[in-house]
């Protein structure tokens, strides 16, 4: 899977070229729309993640240029900022999915798994950890061929775990994830702990492993076998 | 007061001055010179009588009394006048005499001439009416050639008015100027476009200014962020992972403030014009589902009583009014409570028991005014609320009533 990260700052783009890198993409980086402008000329690329504010550039131009190319990347914006119209525009040039500043990494692997999966697959590859399948299209979880009962959130959290897998995710992270950011979820992180408490033993009860460690303070690391 | 009532008023004033001016004069004029003329006259018929005596002829002169005096009499000629009753008319009319003493073939002879007069009141009455007459007139047409020469040449300016009216600096299309002849018009219209276009230039300035500041804003809080990400993946002591947690959840708060304080300045700036018709309830349904694990994670029952509402407003803001009046109630209610919910056509009303404020209520709409112990919110979100129902022109209230918050929004 190769990734083009277009971003004009450089401590956030090693941050995601880190960790992208670290879940076994191929990260390829523009600091600039020019060096952006050159990348996609040059080369295809499975996912584009685009920052929509570089220098020398609006980056909803290169969004138009990789529409007009016919270009079969998926293509993740990146905006500082959180307005409407910006996420509508750039939605109705055609890009993928949206993403406001400042994003956890984990929901930024979330979305471009998401969409690595959807362009790969059409949505419909099995995600497989050692005994446990999940079908992305079913939303259901079975271990050994039983299915494992969860909730709509539990499903999601266990996911976006799966996703991240040997990371902390934090409270935080979850409670965007799950919530989105409109609820002032700063005093809700005990809704999140209950969901991951529940998602633990229902996964526990059928596989008798403890996949979810809880990190002192920091939150959840989700460790396969 | 219009300038043309101003200006016609002022008009109309200035000619009842001069005309009554006018008119005094020529009545005093003419009174002297009619006077004059007849005294003229009368000596000269006297003359003539004087004449006509001395040919030993009788006179035969209208209106005249000739009678011989002693030679002692004393000598006088007097101008006067008098009313003599006139028969045809059945009315007393004004005459004028002169009454004076002539020797004639060195005999004394008193002579009465008279000769009637048109009374003065009448003179006084026929010029007044001929001057109230002129000044009728001049009134009327200076009004006319007022209004006319009002709607031809004060029409741009009325126009210039009319668009200064509807100038919004948010609109992007510049305003249409009406050019006039007048130099102090084309003056005005100078210094309104000139006005206009700096302030449309200013307003552009600070969007651009706010836009760029919070993305400025972002992109740091973006780097802390992911860098607190990378430090809580590292093996950390207690401690460490206590300060982390802590950083972590300023950065929080930061990036929420200043993404409500961008919603504000929008708000402000009136970003959100377009409107378009929303079913609240559905709206709200979204919400409360989305909300579920939220609510019963902490016992709180939901008590809902929504009738199909549909209202115009602008979608995104109608979602954050909601979801801030939302989560406004999920954070202060107690535990194993009951939020109730009512929706109908004209109000949308929602309650939560809770503690009394612990400060005065009519600062409860206001930007950053926050619980003492609920220091993790922004104190934004009210605010938000109150700015949007504005811009909708709706009336958001708050009440305490029994140990119960309500909060009410009344669309009309």
């Amino acid at each position: 899977m190769k990734l083009l990260l277009i971003e004009d700052e450089p401590l956030l783009l090693d941050e995601m070229d880190a960790y992208l890198t670290e879940q076994g993409y191929r990260c390829e980086k523009a600091m600039s729309f020019e060096a952006g402008e050159d990348k996609i000329a040059l080369y295809e690329y499975d996912v584009i993640i685009l920052d929509i504010t570089l220098p020398g550039g609006n980056g909803l131009n290169l969004l138009q240029m990789l529409k007009n190319q016919h270009s079969e990347a998926s293509i993740l914006i990146v905006s500082a900022k959180d307005s409407l119209n910006d996420k509508l525009t750039g939605l109705n040039l055609g890009a993928d999915d949206y993403i406001t500043k400042p994003f956890h990494l984990e929901e930024l692997n979330a979305r471009v798994n998401a969409l690595v999966r959807r362009k790969l697959f059409k949505g419909n590859a099995q995600i497989i950890v050692d005994d446990l399948i999940i079908d992305p299209i079913a939303k259901t979880v079975f271990y050994q061929g039983a299915l494992v009962n969860l909730t709509k959130k539990e499903y999601e959290l266990l996911l976006y775990f799966i996703v991240n897998k040997n990371r902390v995710v934090s409270k935080q992270s979850i409670a965007e994830h799950l919530w989105g950011d409109h609820y002032d979820m700063a005093d809700n992180f005990d809704t999140v702990y209950v969901h991951t408490m529940n998602l633990r033993k229902k996964i526990a009860a059928h596989t008798g492993i403890d996949y979810l460690k809880t990190v002192y303070g920091m939150g959840y690391k989700f460790t396969s076998v | 007061m219009k300038l043309l009532t101003k200006t016609t008023q002022n008009f109309l004033l200035a000619m009842a001055l001069i005309l009554s001016i006018a008119g005094m004069a020529l009545y005093l004029l003419l009174r002297q010179e009619v006077t004059a003329e007849i005294k003229e006259q009368l000596e000269l018929q006297a003359e003539l009588i004087a004449d006509q005596v001395a040919q030993g002829k009788t006179v035969n002169f209208p209106l005249t009394t000739v009678a011989e005096v002693s030679a002692d009499f004393p000598s006088e000629k007097r101008l006067g006048d008098t009313l003599i009753y006139d028969r045809l008319q059945q009315k007393n009319e004004g005459y004028y005499y002169l009454k004076l003493v002539k020797n004639v073939n060195q005999r004394n002879y008193r002579i009465l001439v008279m000769t009637s007069y048109i009374g003065w009141e009448r003179y006084y009455k026929t010029i007044f009416i001929s001057f109230l007459g002129v000044a009728l007139w001049m009134a009327f047409f200076g009004v006319l050639i007022n209004y006319y020469s009002n709607r031809k040449i004060w029409r741009p300016f009325f126009m210039n008015l009319e668009n200064l009216k509807q100038f919004s600096v948010r609109s992007a299309q510049p305003l249409q100027w009406h050019d006039s002849s007048i130099t102090e018009f084309k003056e005005l219209q100078y210094s309104l476009k000139d006005l206009t276009e700096r302030s449309r230039r200013e307003y552009l300035a600070l969007r651009e200014f706010t836009e760029n500041a919070s993305h400025e804003i972002q992109t740091p809080l973006g780097i802390i962020q992911s860098k607190l990400d990378r430090m809580s993946q590292l093996e950390v002591n207690e401690e460490m992972a206590r300060y982390i947690v802590q950083a972590k959840s300023g950065v929080e708060r930061l990036s929420k403030m200043n993404r409500n304080l961008l919603l504000l300045a929008k708000l402000d700036n009136q970003v959100y014009s377009e409107r378009q018709f929303i079913y609240v309830d559905e709206l709200l349904n979204q919400h409360l589902e989305q909300m579920e694990e939220l609510f019963s994670v902490r016992g709180i029952t939901l008590n809902k009583t929504l009738s199909p509402v549909q209202v115009k407003s602008d979608r995104y803001l109608c979602d954050v009014l909601l979801s801030n009046l939302l989560s406004n109630a999920l954070r202060y209610t107690f535990s194993l409570s009951e939020i109730a919910i009512f929706l109908s056509e004209q109000q949308f009303i929602i309650s939560n028991p809770g503690a009394a404020l612990d400060f005065p209520s009519e600062h409860l709409f206001n930007r950053f005014t926050k619980s003492a112990n609920q220091p993790q919110g922004t104190g934004l979100g009210l605010a938000i609320v109150h700015q949007i129902c504005l811009l909708n022109g709706w009336t958001v209230t708050h009440n305490y009533r029994m140990g119960v918050h309500y909060f009410s929004i009344d669309f009309n």
